[in-house]
């Protein structure tokens, strides 16, 4: 039903249509209404909600008198400097709660990242699989597998200057698919995921480098051994339309969870 | 998605976040502490209500304002094809390649249609627009000169620079923006659809850039230039040697060096305003070139792309800076890997701008643009999208070319596939100048006379213009079955074609006839524009492709003939020594009408343009270099150049065609009737200046 009306009305079809299209939007929108609130909460319980308060209290009095004085120059410069030592006081009172919600929240935000940061492959878009190996003579011997449904487009490029071996790849249908890349008799996989919706897509599988990987890998690292260092795919990053703007969704979830976090702190009467 | 929707810019979402910023600081700035439950309750429910509005008026597309107040059930589809010629378009109907043109012909009419005077496209469109000649829109060639200083300009648009600025060191601060104006002059059929209320989709009409403003939804088109301000610069990045580089006509020849098989060069963006002297803003990229296989590995800001040797890339988005972290310009290319060994040579076309978020206006509204690239994908904006200075330089061959010019056709098509169905009332405009382009590319490929034909390339590529016209035709083919009796179609093209086997130098002429005088020991083949000219002692010129000036005085500088009875027989006797003119080669007569300007427009521009306009027999036109006011040593040459097919001529010679679905009442319509004729099917009067009528005799009586 709600089909054909939407076959039939435009402005129907459109709504549908964006929802389908901007399922990362509300994601992200829900994600910051959660976490703007967690985050306020956490605040709230963590901080001394007293000391922040006595300490914007004479923050306001400071302006106050900026503005009633300011005829009388050795009481502006005064306040001046109480203005800098008050808000001094009150990043120190701020950064204790920070320490509590920091870790979870990088956690958090990388784990997001490796769903809302980049996109999916489409089937028929073409894709490089690049694979950095650890020195230059091995560079002839890598050679990359793939599984049924995906194919090779053009021949390997050779990088002699970063010790890199590319391949343009594409996809005949979605799927979550293992490509192996094999040198000096070790074969090594990597994940390529070819969707149409969102997917928890890790673009670089590297060997050590433990914060990197961290950060930017969603696979098990390489074996110390292997004689490939890095094992990457080209996904595009994503960006998100919100407000007649396109945004980079880490920054939609700053200033969304900012906005809610502003919003609940009122509700919820906790000092900020 | 709703035509009047999209997910562009909407005031309303931009100002929400103000809004609600208000409202927060009203809120936090008088803390209160322990806010009794109650209270906290009611707010707590506002907040939940007010959330999901933020977020529809964030998230939902926003509608821009209702497109006309018009409720009639008529309407109109006009297919614009650049350059279709009526005895191609016969004779493919003959053969049977075209059945729905023969069908739209058989059943409903098809008429030859008088072309501008001169039958150059920006003419010719100018004309179909405004419903008046070259004397009342003032486009009277791609190149118009300014009588003051004979500086040469392209005759559509001027986009121009902050005219003060305040320089510091090596950066210059604009104190005002810089703007993009289009001269062509009168009211555009569609702004008076405009005021009836009557909706319209114009895309890509030639002579409408920046694009005229309007309610409806247009696209500029030929006339768009590149990011670099010109109607197209190609970059050609070679190793080899033998290429000289530097500027070539349409294009630049980057020599590189190819260094453990990478090369490192720049894209060139547009001039830098923001630095003194104004250099190009580049933006390097990367080639990893295979030691052995035939391929590469482009990098550019970010992205990573394979080609093999004779592929095209996909649009490739590039971002120029002009002020470091602050002041960036988008545009877009594409790259054709020709050659990675013995020799590395790397084609990438002009910086179009980007349609997704363009650096200069192209399209009403300015969200249009982004709509189709969302809806159908990247697409060339500049106006002149087929390469063929690339082909003419040598740069591209026939077949790199072709591919290249179909790509631009696919876009085309693709656009029209998205738009045309969403088509439910008004006008639906679409322009195709892929006959137009090719002609001029291809001629020499199906004319054995020709003196560029070549037997081999002719077995090779000799039907791609055909295969072209019978694109034309599976595009009408999808438009027919949506006609009905509230329907009329009009397929129609500015101008026919013809052969260019000979070049006229029409400076050279008026050199040897004593019109024009050169100083002394002057190098008449000098490239500047009418370099070393007497001007003391020049009493006529030639610039553009079909115009010849009196050096009039009171008009250019050191104009000395007198306007008037002085002026008018001067006129004649060079049109009668004009139209003497014959090839010794083949005996024709090269010219075979010479009109007057006086004699030919209406309009208050009449007298802005040249004062005699050049009517080429068919197979002679005006060489390439008289063109640009320069003196080549011969009157007439062979036309070797790729450019082997043309239409500034005798407009007599080229019409163009004319086909509806109904009877054709007027027996010799002409572009000028064209705008009174669309405005007729909406019962509006046509404007004050228009000198056409509708072509339909059962046309409502305009009040």
């Amino acid at each position: 039903m709600l089909h054909t009306l939407a076959t039939t009305v435009p402005s129907l079809r459109a709504a549908m249509g964006f929802l389908s299209f901007n399922v990362p939007a509300l994601i992200v929108s829900l994600i910051s209404l959660v976490i703007g609130l967690l985050m306020v909460m956490v605040f709230g319980y963590t901080s001394d909600q007293k000391a922040i308060h006595i300490a914007k209290e004479h923050l306001k009095a400071h302006l106050l008198a900026l503005r009633l004085f300011q005829d009388q120059i050795p009481v502006v410069m005064r306040s001046y400097g109480r203005i800098l030592l008050a808000t001094g006081r009150y990043l120190r009172l701020a950064f204790k709660p920070l320490l509590f919600v920091i870790l979870p929240l990088t956690i958090l935000v990388v784990q997001l990242d490796r769903y809302l940061g980049s996109i999916p492959l489409e089937p028929g878009q073409p894709f490089l699989v690049k694979a950095r190996v650890a020195n230059p003579e091995l560079l002839n011997e890598a050679s990359l597998q793939l599984p049924s449904g995906l194919a090779t487009t053009s021949p390997a490029v050779h990088v002699p200057a970063t010790n890199e071996v590319a391949w343009r790849v594409v996809a005949e249908k979605d799927g979550d698919y293992e490509v192996n890349v094999q040198a000096s008799d070790q074969t090594l996989v990597k994940r390529v995921v070819v969707a149409s919706g969102l997917a928890r897509l890790s673009p670089v599988r590297l060997r050590g480098q433990f914060w990197e990987r961290m950060l930017v890998s969603g696979e098990p690292a390489l074996p110390e051994n292997s004689p490939i260092q890095a094992i990457e795919v080209q996904y595009s990053s994503r960006n998100i339309a919100f407000a007649g703007l396109e945004w980079n969704w880490i920054w939609l979830f700053f200033v969304l969870s900012m906005v809610a976090g502003f919003l609940f702190k009122s509700v919820l009467g906790i000092e900020i | 998605m709703h035509p009047g929707c999209s997910l562009g810019y909407s005031p309303v979402a931009f100002r929400c976040p103000y809004i609600l910023f208000v409202f927060l600081q009203d809120d936090g700035y008088y803390f209160r502490q322990g806010l009794p439950r109650i209270e906290s309750l009611k707010k707590l429910t506002w907040i939940l209500c007010i959330l999901p509005l933020f977020a529809v008026v964030g998230l939902l597309p926003s509608c821009e304002r209702a497109r006309g107040e018009w409720r009639g059930g008529q309407r109109l589809v006009i297919l614009g094809i650049d350059g279709m010629d009526p005895q191609l378009l016969e004779q493919f109907m003959r053969e049977g390649k075209m059945p729905n043109f023969a069908k739209l012909a058989a059943e409903g009419d098809f008429r030859r249609l008088t072309t501008s005077i001169p039958p150059q496209s920006p003419v010719a469109w100018s004309n179909l627009i405004t419903g008046m000649n070259a004397g009342g829109h003032g486009i009277f060639d791609f190149i118009h000169r300014d009588p003051k200083t004979l500086e040469l300009y392209f005759s559509t648009s001027r986009v121009e620079g902050p005219k003060h600025a305040v320089h510091l060191g090596s950066w210059v601060i604009p104190l005002g923006g810089g703007s993009a104006e289009q001269l062509r002059r009168g009211k555009a059929f569609w702004q008076v659809l405009d005021q009836h209320g009557v909706p319209n989709t114009i895309f890509r009409i030639p002579a409408n850039f920046p694009p005229a403003p309007a309610k409806g939804r247009t696209l500029s088109g030929m006339g768009t230039p590149d990011l670099r301000g010109t109607y197209g610069t190609f970059s050609f990045y070679t190793d080899d040697a033998t290429a000289a580089p530097g500027a070539v006509e349409g294009g630049q020849v980057i020599p590189v060096q190819v260094e453990n098989s990478r090369v490192v060069a720049n894209l060139i963006g547009p001039d830098n305003t923001f630095r003194k002297g104004s250099p190009a803003a580049t933006e390097p990229f990367e080639v990893a070139v295979d030691p052995l296989e035939p391929a590469a590995k482009i990098a550019v800001q970010g992205q990573e792309f394979i080609l093999r040797e004779g592929e095209w890339s996909d649009w490739v988005r590039v971002e120029f800076q002009l002020i470091p972290f602050f002041g960036n310009v988008r545009g877009m290319c594409r790259f054709y890997l020709k050659q990675t060994h013995p020799r590395f040579q790397l084609y990438v076309s002009p910086i179009n701008i980007d349609p997704a978020d363009p650096a200069l206006p192209i399209s009403t509204p300015s969200s249009y643009s982004r709509l189709l690239s969302d809806e159908a994908g990247e697409f060339y904006t500049q106006g002149i999208a087929e390469d063929t200075k690339a082909l003419s330089d040598g740069v591209l061959d026939d077949k790199e070319y072709l591919e290249q010019a179909r790509t631009v056709l696919a876009e085309h098509r693709r656009i029209f596939d998205a738009e045309f169905p969403k088509f439910t009332q008004g006008v639906f405009f679409f322009y195709f100048s892929s006959l137009d382009l090719n002609s001029h590319m291809l001629w020499r490929l199906t004319d054995p006379k020709h003196p560029g034909y070549d037997a081999t390339l002719a077995a090779q590529n000799g039907s791609a213009l055909e295969d072209f016209y019978q694109q034309m035709d599976q595009v009408l083919g999808e438009v027919l079955p949506k006609l009905d009796d509230h329907t009329t179609l009009l397929v129609l093209s500015d101008h026919g074609f013809g052969p260019y086997y000979r070049s006229f130098n029409l400076n050279t002429w008026l050199l040897n006839n004593g019109y024009i005088k050169l100083k002394a020991d002057a190098n008449p083949d000098s490239s500047e524009p009418l370099a070393n000219v007497d001007w003391s002692q020049t009493r006529a010129y030639g610039l553009g492709l079909n115009g010849l000036y009196i050096n009039q005085r009171g008009r250019e500088p050191n104009g000395i003939v007198e306007p008037g009875a002085t002026a008018d027989i001067l006129e004649r006797e060079i049109r009668d020594k004009l139209l003497a003119v014959k090839d010794p080669k083949t005996g024709l007569p090269v010219i075979t009408h010479v009109d007057l300007a006086s004699e030919a427009y209406q309009g208050p521009y009449a007298r802005s343009g040249p004062d005699m306009l050049v009517g080429y027999n068919r197979g002679y036109r005006a060489g390439w270099k008289t063109i640009l006011g320069a003196f080549p040593p011969e009157e007439l040459e062979d036309n070797t150049n790729a450019w082997s097919g043309d239409h500034c001529i005798d407009y007599r010679l080229v019409p163009g065609v004319l086909l509806s679905n109904r009877k054709i009442a007027a027996e010799a319509p002409a572009l000028t009737d064209i705008a009174p004729t669309i405005l007729a099917e909406f019962g509006i009067a046509k404007e004050k200046g228009m000198i056409g009528q509708s072509v339909f005799k059962s046309g409502r009586t305009p009040h």
